[in-house]
């Protein structure tokens, strides 16, 4: 038998345990990726998708259960200390970048994640020709502006931006939050199509939550729906290739959560994304 | 007298160099209070005025004055970190604490160190303007070092990361760096200059005092706004900080020596301070909408053509820091 790459088992997490606005975020939760596997998640708000993304990177320990990554327990690991395997992009790409810092020093964080930090130079030529190449390929023009600070970016820049740092130093697990949420439909699509570049160049196992149904469907090999917290629908690939947005919407209807216009079905949509 | 008043200014606020140095590493770079550093100025003075008494080598007495202040930001990084006391807390509480620590090691409120061995002493033979013009070299010798090596930390990863770490501090930990590790060693550090700047202070006029940090906290707040106002420094121009560092501490300085050359009572001096932070915190408001239109102006000319330069290969290239 093989290692899965993630395993995620028996996971509960409450917040504001105790206390009168207790949540029960995640219960029984149960999930295994395989090395390599790309999985998007959907559910409705509040299911607990940002939860699970949180118990993996090591931000919320949970209440019960046990987070492995390549068959090391990883439960009582620190976000820091598991960013090694773990990489992340958030919804909000403010969050993933220091706007201060000029694009090269964003950039260079990044090239040491989960390695030691040391007294070396945080750039030198051979970094710097690095985030040059990785730039260049955003065709933004980003890699002549690498003193310029990252605020001076716009939103898809900078999330651009973030997607190339994720994957400066190879990670095992990618983990992406609605990195799409913040940018207008064409920004998107652009960061959405880099996205499955440095996936499949990489062979990480990812985890991409969505409200955008085609995007669930179209990209990745396996899909998870999650409701209330738990995973009510797994549909491999070969379900997920002729499957309708509808009736991913009806999975999410038939577990009694109630529709909410950020989930976006391809009818609905009146800027096609692609 | 104008001469008078700016090497009075370089003699006197040259040591509170490193002090606005590391007031700007916790205050600017980590977002943060802390106010152990007026203990510690107190603290690496005594230190390092017992240990010329005792007839150490006076560079060996700064560096002792040092560790000690280091070992203050230590205990106030770990009751913020163990015992969970907001950070400005723990410094007040540090700052009382320390007060007592110092006389302990004094054992007395005031010391005088004159006639003893100083870092001084090979260049300075009798006092008067000579040797003032002769110290303030010193003086600027050392505190160039102390720049230049603070600068280049800074472009080091762990430097890199300290920098990083005050606005985004989720960002630092999910790229894997330990936060609290870059607290401890930020409080370290300021406290240690801190206590370095105490030492060259005490070993520049000769005796050590108790209430020598007192106050010293909110004037270094004043150099650095008036630094900042003036550079306006940002996370990657590390240049641009220290000169910042260096500049708003002098120019604090020079206004209060002006302010008694002009004849002010001492007692007055407090006021000044007052009102220079006040007018340095009024000014950031006001002025500087003012001036980043300048400066948006400056850059835009500055910039090339929107067709993007064929990439000239810039190996020695730093930084564009001017
Ligand atoms: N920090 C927190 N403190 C308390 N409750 C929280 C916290 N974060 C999330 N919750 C609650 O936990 C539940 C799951 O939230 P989670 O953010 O994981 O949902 P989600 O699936 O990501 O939803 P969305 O689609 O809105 O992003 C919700 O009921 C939410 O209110
Ligand atoms: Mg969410």
């Amino acid at each position: 038998m093989h290692e899965p790459m993630l395993a995620l088992e028996n996971i509960r997490l409450v917040y504001n345990r105790g206390r009168a606005d207790e949540v029960t975020a995640l219960d029984h939760l149960d999930l295994a990726l395989d090395p390599g596997e790309f999985v998007t998640v959907v559910g409705s708000n509040g299911a607990g998708k940002s939860s699970t993304v949180q118990i993996i990177s090591g931000a919320q320990r949970p209440t019960k259960g046990r987070v492995r990554v390549k068959g090391r327990d990883v439960t009582a690991w620190p976000d820091y200390r598991r960013a090694s395997m773990v990489a992340r992009v958030f919804d909000d790409p403010r969050v993933g970048s220091a706007p201060d810092l000029s694009i090269e020093d964003n950039l260079a964080l990044a090239m040491s994640r989960g390695r030691r930090r040391t007294l070396r130079f945080s750039t030198n030529a051979t970094r710097r020709n690095r985030m040059r190449d990785e730039l260049s390929r955003l065709g933004l023009g980003l890699e002549d502006r690498l003193h310029d600070p990252m605020g001076l970016l716009s939103a898809g820049q900078r999330q651009s931006i973030t997607m190339i740092m994720a994957g400066l130093a190879t990670p095992d697990v990618l983990l992406l939050d609605e990195h799409l949420a913040a940018l207008d439909p064409a920004t998107a699509a652009r960061v959405l199509e880099l996205t499955a570049d440095l996936v499949a160049e990489m062979g990480c196992t990812t985890l991409m939550i969505t409200h955008n149904m085609e995007h669930a469907l179209r990209l990745g090999s396996r899909m998870l729906v999650m409701s209330r917290g738990r995973v009510i629908a797994d549909v491999p690939q070969a379900r997920k290739q002729h499957m309708e947005a509808a009736h991913v919407v009806d999975l999410m209807v038939g577990a009694g959560d109630e529709l909410t216009d950020r989930i976006l079905i391809p009818e609905l949509q009146t800027e096609g994304a692609m | 007298m104008i001469d008078n008043v700016l090497i009075d200014t370089l003699v006197t606020g040259l040591p509170l160099v490193p002090l606005v140095l590391g007031i700007y590493l916790v205050l600017n770079i980590r977002e943060d209070f802390d106010m152990t550093v007026e203990g510690s100025f107190a603290l690496g003075g005594a230190a390092t005025a017992v240990g010329l008494t005792g007839g150490l080598n006076p560079w060996m007495a700064l560096a002792i004055g040092a560790a000690a202040g280091s070992i203050a930001g230590l205990v106030t990084s770990q009751l913020n970190l163990i015992l969970r006391i907001p950070l400005l807390m723990a410094g007040l509480v540090m700052n009382m604490a320390l007060f007592t620590v110092t006389l302990r090691i004094m054992g007395m409120p005031t010391m005088s160190t004159a006639g003893m061995e100083t870092i001084f002493s090979p260049f300075v033979s009798s006092p008067g303007r000579e040797a003032d013009v002769a110290m303030s070299i010193v003086l600027a010798a050392i505190v160039s070092v102390v720049l230049i090596v603070f600068a280049l930390f800074l472009r080091t990863e762990i430097g890199l990361s300290l920098r990083a770490s005050g606005r985004n501090s989720r960002m630092v930990r999910s790229n894997g760096v330990n936060d609290n590790g870059l607290l401890i060693l930020s409080l370290m550090v300021s406290n240690g200059l801190s206590a370095f700047g105490g030492g060259l202070m005490i070993q520049m006029q000769g005796f050590a005092d108790v209430n020598m940090g007192t106050g010293m906290f909110i004037a270094g707040v004043g150099a650095v706004l008036l630094g900042v106002l003036l550079l306006r420094p940002t996370g990657s121009r590390v240049i641009r900080i220290v000169l910042a560092v260096v500049v708003g501490a002098l120019i604090y300085r020079l206004i209060l020596v002006s302010a008694l050359r002009f004849g002010l009572p001492a007692g007055d001096l407090k006021g000044i301070t007052a009102l220079t932070l006040v007018l340095a915190v009024a000014a950031q408001g006001y002025l500087a909408p003012a001036l980043a239109r300048y400066r948006v102006r400056l850059s835009r000319k500055r910039e090339p053509a929107p067709a993007p330069p064929t990439p000239i290969p810039t190996p020695s290239k730093e930084t564009v820091d001017a």
